[in-house]
């Protein structure tokens, strides 16, 4: 019998009735031959490999990190929940030390979710791991957390949420943003005026093959985590940069994806993309799985491999050799924000928000403190093609006192006010949130 | 008359029962484990000495041999053929010096990626040849998809072999590793297996007995004799099942349940849903190896009644080990009996030598003979009772897999407890908390009286793409076209129809409203935004049941 190194959680939870629509890549089947495959193969039968039950996360889980408006019921359904919520099992598995590492492999995914929800961009409702990494922090000592996202979009809403926090290391590889929704994640883009070089994107050409993606890990984002020491790295794993998938041009491999995985050795590991259910995910996901658990995995091989499969051009291989230098001068030397506002006052940032599912426009000012003692009170108004103004204020872990009693003046100010339709109070401090609606 | 006989590990167990009287005859007697063959003979003898043996109409028999021979690894020189194609390395799955490895590969919508290699399967046969090899077994990956890889290494196996067993007969459950394993153990116990029941016929055939026979499996169900002879592996560890399908004679159970068998030297617990006792989906595990077998949910701990006491760092406790009977049964060692003896609750056989004993430890200790005896019961009911919450722990977190299940997903809370076996009258008087404990009548004899009135048991799953316009049954080998338009409900309905067709053709008597269905999903598929067909999957059973209460 087959024993893994590591001791492995799987938080299996394909959701086989749920869809997005009836013909949307995000529908019932999508893990459906994953599970088949995995079954096969005897996963589940690897003496370390347990199985896990999702949690099913709480509107408290999702007001720690997002605003919803008007409120989190309206945004989400059960099957969102569930999906954050075995990111969460996954979390507690590997916190509480059941497991050495945990791969939630959920539906629907959450990358695209933003700090503000009006609703569905990019097949996301609400950030699964944004949710988890809230949870962590708020219920365990844990307080410096990567986030590698290897989905083929860039994660433009985890980049989001985190875009003011020191903490929290963020670092997307992506098709180059030029080629392929949501058409951000670009080199310039490397944090807010609080946590510059804290976001940092990789922006690769179309056809990156295995060499390249390597190539990414070994020279930039290694290097980068090595500097940063977090306590845990997670990664956002999304599968469509696979040749085979239907929506995006990438050109990589599960034999890629499961070496990538080792090399990153994640301690949880949360899907997000990947549409070529068939000829794809059951390779890739069996990679990650046997690469997570540190099993061989180099007998995996896709059915069309050796047909479909062909090396990235050498065009390609000198363009990304081109990024290293930016992407480890955004971490190691970043520029400073020049519009960072002085100790005390309010940066402000404007922001046009498209949700392509649900064709919703959003419009956000975004305020955050320049303060010396935490990383700075957040203040933001929105409004949206679905929602009169909102409010959404988020005092930060570990905030400082200025900032807790300035965010609860806020708060009373907007209530007060009485123009807008929902005000959210996220108080990291003192673990309180409120909604006040009207 | 209905005859039932459970050859155990240390017990064999007869019984017969009349339709209408009940439990007419019973008689227990020690495994003679070098001669099952003479225990079956004797308690066949023993059990029907003084009725027509001629109104017999039924025989049913569980027997440990095929566990024993696996367990005991007493089995013939099986060489495995293997072929996987990507996934896991291959070599992990090698049983036995004679496993070899072919290149070929069928993936998970059945498509054949690669053909089989036949110049090795040659080059290994004729290995196999040398070494004398002439039970074979043959399991390649997603066969229950396609299982033309396996047909042709049968075929080329062709009749250089007396039995080849190929993995996509024994299951529709998807899992390459417990095929591979499930083919091999078949084949490996196939010979002694088949040696033993011409034996029994021959037995049963000299004490006048004509009735057909049938052999229990571990989920509760039976399988006709001729049906076992090409699936013995379906036999292994069909001794708990017997006792808790006893149970279900013996009771009449219809909430959440647990049973508990308490035996010489284990517990053995299960747990009822609504009444059913659970069955393990994937598949038993025998000696650690994981199988295809379908068996109830049982789990066996280390206390029973000739469970040793013992002073572990001043703490009383009490087994896993068992170090010869209880001293009231002739022993040296204070045992769970001899504890329940001194504590006055039971009185069985000399109650003397049990206080001796536990007179004597108790010294040892700084404790008097009645705590200690008292502190070794509680030992036994705490550790019987963490175990059966942990179990139910583990089913309740069970993942599900539909938003459905998770949101209304149905949570099991026993509400009785159910004991049998030797020391389970004595138990019952300590175990109190809150959940009503009820000992069934005959208890000693619950296993017997489980495999004489187990029905048939069954299993099949049907899968259709009908993009392709296929369907199989993989392990009562149907194989048709269908239409593009074939629905979820002409799928129910085949696989029922095949189901009885195939069971009636084998020799099992099945009634239409046996067969359920047990699972039913249809995914529409995709290509490129495009409806490629349906993927339907049936899954139907016959579920285990007895063919007749014995309760008032
Ligand atoms: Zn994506
Ligand atoms: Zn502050």
């Amino acid at each position: 019998m087959i024993k893994a190194a590591n001791r492995l959680g799987l938080v299996f939870f394909p959701a086989y009735d749920w869809a997005i629509s009836p013909t949307h890549p995000e529908r019932e089947e999508r893990l459906l031959y994953t599970q088949d495959q995995l079954r096969e193969e005897g996963i589940f039968d690897i003496k370390g490999i347990t199985e896990l039950k999702p949690d099913i996360a709480t509107e408290t889980d999702i007001m720690r990190s997002h605003f919803c408006f008007p409120d989190v019921s309206s945004v989400t359904t059960e099957s969102h929940l569930i999906s954050a919520g075995g990111a969460l099992r996954a979390a507690r598995a590997v916190m509480d030390g059941e497991v050495d590492r945990a791969f939630a492999l959920v539906r629907p995914p959450g990358h695209h979710s933003m700090k503000c929800v009006h609703g569905n961009r990019g097949f996301c409702n609400i950030n699964n791991e944004a949710i988890m990494i809230e949870y962590i922090r708020e219920h365990y000592k844990t307080r410096r957390i990567a986030i590698v996202d290897t989905d083929c979009h860039h994660g433009d809403g985890t980049q989001d949420i985190f875009w003011h926090d020191p903490d929290v290391l963020f670092i997307s590889l992506h098709q180059d943003g030029r080629t392929l929704y949501p058409g951000s994640g670009h080199l310039r883009e490397m944090g807010g005026p609080n946590a510059r070089g804290r976001t940092i994107n990789i922006p690769l050409p179309p056809y990156t093959s295995e060499d390249g993606f390597i190539y990414t890990i070994d020279e930039m984002v290694l290097p980068i985590l090595e500097d940063f020491k977090p306590e845990i790295i997670i990664n956002s794993a999304g599968q469509d940069n696979h040749y085979t998938d239907p929506i995006t041009n990438m050109n990589f491999t599960a034999h890629g994806y499961a070496l990538l995985n080792e090399k990153l050795k994640p301690h949880i590991a949360v899907l997000e993309g990947g549409y070529s259910i068939q000829g794809a995910l059951p390779y890739v996901n069996l990679g990650i799985v046997l690469a997570m658990a540190g099993l061989d995995y180099s007998h995996i091989k896709e059915p069309d491999y050796d047909t479909n499969y062909s090396p990235q051009d050498e065009e390609i291989t000198d363009y990304i050799k081109q990024l290293k230098k930016p992407v480890l001068d955004n971490y190691f030397n970043p520029r400073p924000d020049m519009e960072r506002a002085p100790e005390g006052e309010f940066t402000l940032r404007h922001k046009n928000i498209y949700y392509d599912t649900d064709g919703i426009q959003e419009d956000q000012r975004e305020y955050i403190m320049t303060c010396k003692n935490c990383r700075g009170l957040l203040y933001i108004e929105s409004s949206s093609s679905v929602n009169p103004p909102c409010v959404g204020i988020d005092i930060p872990v570990n905030g400082c006192a200025r900032c807790t009693k300035e965010g609860y003046k806020l708060f009373d100010k907007a209530v007060k006010q009485g123009n807008f339709r929902t005000v959210q109070m996220t108080d990291r401090v003192n673990k309180k949130y409120e909604r006040h609606s009207r | 008359m209905l005859l039932g006989i459970d050859v155990g590990g240390t017990h064999t167990d007869a019984v017969l029962i009349d339709e209408q009287k009940g439990i007419i005859s019973k008689f227990k007697v020690k495994t003679y484990k070098n001669n099952l063959l003479d225990t079956v003979i004797t308690a066949l003898k023993e059990v029907t000495s003084g009725f027509d043996v001629k109104q017999i109409t039924n025989v049913n028999l569980s027997t440990t041999l095929s566990t024993n021979a696996i367990v005991e690894n007493r089995l013939e020189k099986t060489a495995l053929f293997i072929s996987s194609g990507p996934g896991i390395n291959p070599s992990n799955f090698c049983i036995g010096k004679n496993t070899y490895i072919i290149n070929g590969s069928i993936d998970h919508r059945g498509n054949e990626v690669a053909a089989l290699d036949t110049d090795y399967i040659s080059k290994a046969l004729s290995e196999c040849k040398n070494e004398g090899i002439k039970v074979f077994a043959a399991a390649t990956k997603f066969s229950t998809r396609n299982n033309t890889h396996e047909n042709e290494i049968a075929e080329a196996i062709g009749d250089r072999a007396d039995y080849v067993t190929m993995g996509h007969e024994l299951s529709s459950q998807l899992s390459f590793p417990r095929r591979a394993a499930t083919a091999y153990y078949n084949s490996a116990v196939w010979r002694i297996y088949n040696s033993f029941i011409d034996a029994i016929i021959g037995g049963l055939k000299n004490i006048g007995i004509t009735a057909p026979v049938n052999i229990l499996k571990a989920d509760g169900g039976t399988m006709p004799l001729a049906v076992s002879r090409k699936i013995p592996v379906e036999s292994i560890l069909s001794g708990p099942a017997a006792s808790i399908m006893g149970i279900i004679a013996l009771s009449s159970i219809k909430d959440d349940s647990v049973i508990l068998d308490i035996g010489g030297t284990t517990t053995d617990i299960a747990i009822f849903a609504a009444g059913s006792p659970l069955i393990d989906k994937e598949g038993t595990s025998l000696d650690g190896i994981p199988t295809l077998v379908r068996s109830l949910q049982n789990r066996s701990i280390g206390i029973g009644g000739d469970s040793v006491i013992k002073i572990i760092d001043g703490e009383i406790t009490v087994g896993p080990e068992r170090e010869g009977p209880c001293m009231a049964d002739g022993g040296n060692e204070p045992a769970l009996v001899d504890a329940l003896n001194y504590r006055g609750i039971i009185k069985y056989m000399d109650t003397a030598r049990s206080s001796e004993g536990i007179s004597a430890l108790a010294k040892k200790s700084k404790l008097s003979p009645d705590d200690l005896a008292e502190k070794a019961v509680n030992f036994s009911i705490r550790k019987i009772r963490d175990e059966i919450n942990r179990i139910l722990d583990e089913i309740n977190r069970k993942p599900v897999y539909t938003i459905h299940e998770m949101v209304h997903g149905h949570k099991i809370i026993p509400k009785k407890m159910y004991l049998i076996g030797g020391p389970a009258r004595a138990l019952s008087m300590v175990m109190s908390d809150g959940i009503e404990i009820l000992v069934p009548e005959n208890y000693d004899v619950a296993n017997a009286i489980g495999a004489a009135l187990a029905r048939t048991t069954f299993e099949t799953e049907l899968f259709s793409d009908t993009g392709k316009g296929k369907m199989i049954i993989p392990n009562i080998g149907i194989e048709e076209q269908v239409s593009r338009k074939y629905s979820l409900e002409e799928a129910e309905a085949d696989a029922r129809r095949y189901t009885r067709e195939f069971l009636e053709k084998s020799g099992y008597r099945i009634k239409d409203t046996d067969i359920t269905i047990i699972e039913s999903s249809s995914f529409r598929m995709i290509n490129d935004y495009h409806a490629s067909g349906n993927d339907l999957r049936v899954k139907c059973q016959v579920k285990p049941g007895v063919v007749m209460h014995l309760h008032k």
